[in-house]
């Protein structure tokens, strides 16, 4: 059954323990793919994840001159093939969301593949496997439109997708704010 | 057993040319299950894989725990013991030399031996630890009383979980942290959760604990501080640090003035109602809104939210248990569910958050001053008895009950205690009132000290024993929940590094006890002899078999033999274990912290954890990702406080405290209250906040008021940092 990560971001604490687990990923040389930032620093604790969505038709791809990123048949959008990286850096300014990191050593971009080693197989990408907080979620299709139901979602107003987003994700997205329809128990 | 909605069959990524050991995180309470990834032909640990299969957490880790492994093969390891001949270089990491083992044991024994000669038996001491295995934890009480034969023997659970087990031995005449299973925390329809940064301290019990949220039930927390999980609660109350017992019992005024009291609990099961009942009269919302410095309204809405919920849980960690009222604090907020009758049903009762990893099963079986295996006393001469049976010695041989944790060091620094065996513990950054500690220490003819890194404390030793991690070893620990889990041996110890329980038995031999530890010849062989140690105590875990624990996905104590399945909820049949059956409902007088700001320390210094470091920061300071995320220590400060102080975000300002001081990057934020500074307690050396705590310990617990006194912020010329 096909899975998509999913995210939450309501429920990030900030433990950044997706980007410790990022780096643990076999294929990853232990160098973590994603971003956490502190929303608001000197206000409040509010953080938030910020992944790449592997989008449709992704524009980091489109960008690239060399056909370097390509696209799995799961729909997750590789890192850059080393072998192809001309290192131009297209992509990380193409992004809408600032997702590709450069390595200016080995002159070559390389972001979120989605832990493609695990994914193709079923199991968890490791950001989501070890989120303490339900962030980041691997789920099915089935238990995304559960989630719509349960925080009253079809509305589409918390739920990042067209039209807020530049295209259709893989990855599907809830802005803070999903407790806002839950009907307390008392 | 026990899998929820959050447990789903998942397959592991296996790597070629590996394997994965099961096993459980070496840091927080949660010991979250974790798989170490070794390779087969190094036989060495290189990573981490999740442990889907893991009821209590499903895989889910904080960045410490994924990290946990890089520990093991870190370039700090100590590889062979170290000796230090030149005594002025204490307190320096300078001076020592490789060793044998050989050579460091002859010289522990030799100097052990002339020390007690001289000066007599209780001139020796231990001070341990409990983040380690239950086996170990065992060994260390009979390696002090037996091979030793010193009565000062306590651990680092002085500063950390004494309080709750006092509190808990007080209303439930038991202690056991938990009176539920984690899995149950989801399921219930309140949770109260009062002194516990959750999402920084136990990050994989926030999966449940916002699910209550998804399902409608409420979160209240109790906190100075806007933690991450204040800042979604539905309910927030902002109190002045070291005022809890205020609240608990404003709460439990306000449980019994708007009748949410379960009379029929009450009357049946627990003592001391109506005597409570009176104390708390005086805690009116205004009133406690006075002491407190949280406004009335929220008071009474937080009475109204648990006292109306089917189901809650009263949850509560070291933010009100490292108090010098701390014992007086666990009890306070247990009466909420010992009024409301919330408690000996699923789904409903009281849990502190267990801070070390074997903080639970640590402080049971015998490292505790006073305290034999199976939550034995030393005082009560039939719990003697039946300990000296397994142990092989008279009842006259068994040493008086010692003093505290802090107490020792007192009695280091009149040359009471002059020699010192010291295990699994930093003090040296832990304890409060360093410049004192330090000192006492430094005081010291001999010490020992057993680790896997030269702590800070290991700067003050003469001989260094290189100890293993936890993935070198295999044992039993005692989870937040009070389920016995299982720890394994992932690959063979780096260096000439030993298990401690071996050292203990190695050093017994030469102190002329073989007798007593020479059979013991593994971590199973412990393990048998603890089992059968602990059979007859409150915890008993002697039907808490390795296979049964495998098997059952661990055992909840107390489980008292081969049929017995453990006991994951307490009190279900409404008995408790004070002789009467009941449980005691306390009427607790208020007294503020012992040190109150005034003129001259207007501010009040509280501190605590942040995510990415355990403890006194001897392990995870030295992983590389967690050093990167906080490298060093911080003060909190409100914007409004600053101000008043003319300090800019990430200035360098002066703290102190009629202790001591340290010079802190300020950190501007409005998630603390304007009279409240914050620091972390995870750095060593001058950066030590514990340089400025104050050592007030609580009457029951000898527990220490980390969290609360008063202090002066002052800005610094940048020439004097340099
Ligand atoms: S692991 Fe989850 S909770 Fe922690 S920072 Fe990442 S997304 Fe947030
Ligand atoms: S989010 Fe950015 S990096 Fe990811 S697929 Fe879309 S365009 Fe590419
Ligand atoms: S899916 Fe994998 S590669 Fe992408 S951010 Fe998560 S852990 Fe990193
Ligand atoms: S430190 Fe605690 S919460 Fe974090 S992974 Fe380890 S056991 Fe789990």
């Amino acid at each position: 059954m096909k899975k998509r990560l999913y995210l939450e971001l309501e429920n990030c604490i900030g433990c950044r323990s997706c980007l410790a687990a990022c780096t643990q990923c076999g294929g990853h040389e232990e160098r973590n793919r994603n971003y956490v930032y502190d929303v608001n620093p000197l206000v409040n604790r509010q953080t938030m994840p910020l992944m790449c969505l592997h989008c449709e038709n992704p524009a980091c791809a489109r960008s690239c001159p060399a056909q370097a990123i390509q696209i799995h048949e799961t729909g997750a959008v590789l890192s850059a093939l080393v072998e192809k990286c001309i290192g131009c850096q297209n992509c990380t300014i193409a992004c809408p969301y600032g997702i590709p990191k450069f390595d200016t050593e080995q002159n070559l971009m390389y972001k979120c593949d989605l832990c493609i080693d695990r994914t193709k197989d079923g199991i968890p990408p490791m950001c989501a496997s070890v989120c303490p907080s339900n962030t980041l979620q691997w789920l099915t299709d089935e238990e995304i439109e559960n989630k719509k139901k349960q925080f009253n979602l079809d509305n589409g107003k918390w739920v990042t997708s067209m039209p807020y987003l530049e295209g259709e994700t893989n990855v599907k997205v809830n802005l803070p704010g999903i407790l806002q329809g839950i009907t307390k128990l008392y | 057993m026990q899998r929820d909605k959050f447990f789903k069959e998942i397959e592991n990524l296996n790597h070629p040319n590996e394997k994965l050991i099961k096993t459980h995180c070496s840091y927080c309470g949660m010991q979250c299950g974790m798989n170490l990834r070794v390779n087969i032909q190094t036989n060495k640990i290189i990573g981490v894989e999740p442990r889907y299969d893991w009821p209590v957490t499903v895989g889910k880790m904080c960045p410490k725990g994924v990290t946990a492994y890089q520990q093991t093969n870190h370039k700090d390891r100590l590889l062979k013991p170290l000796i230090r001949e030149d005594a002025s270089l204490k307190g320096t990491t300078e001076g020592f030399r490789e060793a044998s083992w050989d050579e460091a044991y002859d010289l522990i024994a030799k100097k052990f031996t002339e020390l007690q000669t001289e000066y007599g038996k209780d001139t020796l001491s231990v001070f341990s630890g409990v983040s380690m295995t239950n086996e170990k934890c065992y060994l260390t009480g009979k390696f002090a009383r037996v091979a030793m034969g010193t009565r000062y023997i306590d651990y680092n659970g002085r500063f950390c979980m004494s309080s709750a087990a006092g509190g808990f031995l007080r209303s439930f005449g038991v202690d056991r942290g938990s009176t539920l299973p984690w899995t149950d925390i989801h399921e219930t329809d309140c949770l109260f959760i009062a002194g516990s940064n959750t999402a920084e301290c136990h990050p994989t019990s926030m999966f449940r604990i916002w699910n209550v949220q998804e399902r409608g039930g409420y979160i209240i927390v109790v906190d100075p501080r806007e933690t991450p999980i204040a800042r979604r609660a539905d309910l927030h109350l902002d109190l002045q640090p070291g005022t809890d017992l205020a609240l608990a019992n404003g709460i439990v005024n306000q449980l019994i003035e708007l009748g949410y009291i379960d009379e029929e609990f009450i009357n049946n099961h627990t003592d001391g109602f109506e005597e409570t009942k009176e104390l708390v009269k005086e805690f009116t919302p205004e009133y406690t809104s006075m002491l407190t410095g949280i406004a009335p309204e929220k008071i009474i809405r937080a009475a109204e939210l648990y006292g109306k919920a089917p189901n809650a849980v009263v949850m509560f960690a070291r933010g009100v248990e490292q108090q010098h009222k701390g014992v007086d604090n666990v009890s306070g907020y247990t009466n909420m569910a010992l009024v409301t009758g919330k408690i000996g049903r699923p789904k409903s009762g009281v849990a502190t958050f267990t801070g070390q990893g074997n903080g639970q099963g640590g402080r049971e079986h015998g490292q505790k001053s006073d305290l034999l295996p199976g939550y034995r006393k030393i005082t009560n001469p039939q719990h003697v008895k039946e300990v000296c049976q397994v142990w092989g010695i008279t009842p006259e041989e068994m040493p008086q009950p010692g003093v505290s944790a802090y107490e020792m060091f007192e009695l280091m620094e009149e040359k009471t205690i002059r020699g010192l065996y010291l295990l699994c513990s930093n003090p040296a950054v832990s304890a409060p009132n360093q410049n004192f500690v330090r000192k006492a220490l430094k005081t010291l003819d001999f010490m020992v000290c057993s680790d896997f890194y030269l702590s800070e404390s290991a700067e003050f030793a003469d001989v260094v024993l290189p100890a293993v991690t936890w993935s070198e070893d295999e044992g039993t620990v005692t989870n937040i929940e009070g389920r016995i889990i299982k720890i394994n041996k992932a690959q063979e110890p780096v260096g000439e590094s030993k298990p401690d329980w071996q050292i203990q038995v190695e050093l017994a031999e030469r102190l002329g006890r073989g007798k007593q530890f020479s059979h013991l010849k593994s971590a199973r062989d412990v393990a048998d002899e603890f089992r059968l140690a602990t059979k007859g105590g409150n915890a008993d875990y002697y039907g808490a078999t390795w296979d049964k624990i495998e098997k059952q996905d661990g055992v909840f104590w107390p489980c008292k033999d081969e049929n017995d399945q453990g006991t994951p909820h307490m009190f279900l049949d409404k008995k408790f274990y004070h002789p009467d059956g009941k449980a005691k409902i306390c009427a607790l007088p208020y007294r503020p912290p012992a040190e109150e700001p005034c003129e001259k320390y207007p501010l009040r210094l509280t501190t605590g954890r942040v995510v990415y470091h355990y403890l006194s920061g001897n392990q995870t300071r030295r992983i590389p990702f967690l050093h990167d995320m906080c490298p060093e220590p911080f003060v909190e400060v409100h914007p409004e406080t600053a101000a008043k102080y003319n300090m800019e975000h990430e200035e360098r300002v002066r703290l102190f405290t009629r202790r001591g001081e340290a010079i802190y990057k300020v950190k501007i934020t409005e998630a603390i209250r304007k009279d409240t500074v914050f620091v972390p307690y995870h750095f060593g050396h001058e950066d030590s906040i514990n340089l400025l705590t104050i050592a007030a310990l609580d009457p029951i617990s000898r527990m220490p008021e980390f969290k609360a006194c008063a202090a002066q912020l002052e800005k610094v010329e940048m020439k004097k940092v340099q």
